[in-house]
């Protein structure tokens, strides 16, 4: 049941078997991060397989301290791997890049600019500033009237929102999503990710979403990647078979109960061996 | 604020001129003009040519010096806080000579600089340069990676990162260290112009002293103190149009 099939599959091929017409394929390939390897060296990633589709959704849930954030930084190009390589498209990922978007845990709008001009800031990077597009971006992220008001001024789940729309502003192949709903109230959660999948079977994005939140992960995601505890490594892949859209109340169903059940079960073993790790140090 | 509050504040501003009337009415310190006597002095130096260049001439070269203080303090300090390969190599050189207080360089530079005009200058500039520098370095480490990040990874290269992000991220620091300098530049430069001599306030208040007219000594300190009093408003103005969103967040 465990068998992580996907992970197999990368193995044997090297080269990302990316549809023509679809670009954001990432290959997380034998990825191994080693924080201070020349001092105590804490492996945070330990050879690490994964690919992803261009335009699918991935979950990667696991046990905090298990280096979600880690491969999250090295597909954004923050980090450089210690071993190991992440290609976007082929291409090997280098450093920050304009199609690989990230939207942070903690909000990170600039503070000294207004929303409008966080949403621009990506356009304006590139002279491209299209008159109206923030203003309409923002009008569908619910958030008209707020142009002109810096990010300070706004509730913590509509600054989530303006940052989805500076993100978006960019039109990203990839999303790379840290934890962004963590912080939310469960009702602003649930309209956040009720906006998030709307935008996503628009636009034809691949989104990578850390989560520590098991449901959150299979009601969002096609395929949810459970992680080891530190060193992270892939511990299982989840194919979510369920049909979309998904409402909030499939949760009830017996499959989403059979796929967290998995999930919890993975997860559980590992947290535990975690706790014995910590022990034993 | 309520009323008691800016009762007290009124009192606390009044009790200076009154403790000073009572002092010089009752002789409690010897040759201490009065208040009235300081007011003709001041009259009488509203008519002297001499007095108006004096402080138009302290007040170019505060402004000038500080101008030149914060162009040079602030892209230096933002670079030595963002990039540690340049902070290593010119930082310690700086923490050295910075701990020599200001006016020590007095002699050397009038002795050394071709006039005497840019031997104030220079005092003066060093007075607001080291807070600004200290504080911009300061400043520019404080501003949150994840900012640098997120701008990068929204297209901005290193000089759009740099103008964008740990700019505007530092200005809070900057301001600080803007008006903790123009106070600086004020001291240093009384302290300069009383030694070098020729113009400005402080030499107008040091000769006041060598011709003994105790009255237009505090005609001298309180023109310095309003003028000191006005600049940091100034600084204080512009950091606060500057920095809208701070209000905002403030608020």
């Amino acid at each position: 049941m465990s068998e992580p099939q996907s992970v197999t599959e990368t193995k044997t091929e090297s080269e990302p078997t990316t549809r023509t017409d679809a670009t954001g394929a990432i290959d997380i390939d034998h990825l191994t991060k080693i924080y201070d390897p020349k001092g105590e060296g804490v492996v945070a990633v330990d050879d690490m397989d994964l690919h992803i589709e261009a335009e699918e959704f991935v979950a990667l849930l696991g046990p905090s301290g298990c280096g979600k954030s880690t491969v999250m930084n090295c597909l954004a190009g923050y980090l450089e791997p210690t071993e190991g390589d992440v290609l976007v498209d082929g291409d090997q990922v280098t450093g920050p890049d304009p199609k690989r978007g990230v939207v942070f845990q903690e909000n990170r709008l600039f503070p000294w600019k207004t929303v409008q001009e966080n949403v621009e800031f990506g356009p304006q990077m590139r002279d491209n500033i299209e008159d109206g597009r923030a203003q309409s971006i923002l009008g569908e992220m619910g958030l008209e009237g707020f142009e002109d008001a810096y990010p300070s001024g706004l509730s913590g789940g509509m600054q989530q929102r303006a940052e989805l729309a500076r993100l978006l502003a960019n039109d990203p192949d990839i999303m790379l999503m840290d934890e962004p709903f963590s912080a939310l109230d469960a009702l602003t959660k649930e309209i956040m990710q009720k906006k998030l999948i709307e935008v996503w079977e628009r636009d034809n994005r691949t989104v990578v979403f850390i989560t520590h939140d098991v449901e959150e992960a299979i009601l969002l995601a096609d395929r949810v990647v459970v992680m080891t505890a530190r060193p992270g490594q892939v511990k299982d892949v989840i194919d979510v078979d369920l049909d979309r859209p998904r409402d909030p109340e499939i949760v009830t169903t017996e499959r989403f109960t059979e796929l967290r059940e998995r999930a919890l079960s993975v997860i559980r073993e590992e947290a535990q061996r975690a706790l014995e790790q910590e022990e034993s140090v | 604020m309520d009323t008691r509050r800016r009762l007290v504040r009124i009192g606390s501003v009044l009790a200076v001129p009154i403790l000073w009337f009572v002092a010089s009415r009752f002789g409690l310190i010897p040759g201490l003009p009065s208040p009235g006597a300081v007011t003709t002095a001041y009259i009488a130096e509203f008519d002297r040519l001499d007095f108006w260049i004096s402080t138009i001439q302290s007040t170019i070269r505060v402004l000038v010096s500080f101008a030149v203080a914060a162009l040079v303090g602030i892209p230096l300090g933002l670079a030595i806080g963002r990039y540690s390969a340049f902070a290593d190599l010119t930082f310690p050189a700086l923490e050295m000579l910075r701990p020599i207080p200001p006016i020590a360089w007095i002699p050397f530079t009038i002795l050394v600089l071709p006039a005497a005009e840019l031997s104030i200058m220079f005092i003066t500039f060093l007075g607001a340069f080291f807070p600004i520098l200290l504080n911009t370095v300061q400043g520019a480490r404080s501003v949150e990676v994840g900012y640098s990040r997120a701008a990068q990874s929204l297209g901005a290269g290193s000089f759009q990162t740099f103008r964008h992000v740990i700019y505007p991220g530092a200005l809070p620091a900057i301001h600080a260290g803007m008006i903790v300098g123009m106070g600086l530049a004020w001291v240093n430069l009384i302290a300069a112009e009383m030694v070098a001599g020729g113009t400005g306030l402080g030499f107008l208040t040091w000769s006041a002293y060598t011709s003994g007219s105790y009255a237009v000594i505090i005609v001298g300190i309180i023109t310095i103190g309003l003028l000191g009093a006005a600049s940091s408003t100034l600084v204080r103005w512009f950091a606060n149009w500057q920095i809208g969103w701070q209000e905002v967040e403030a608020a």
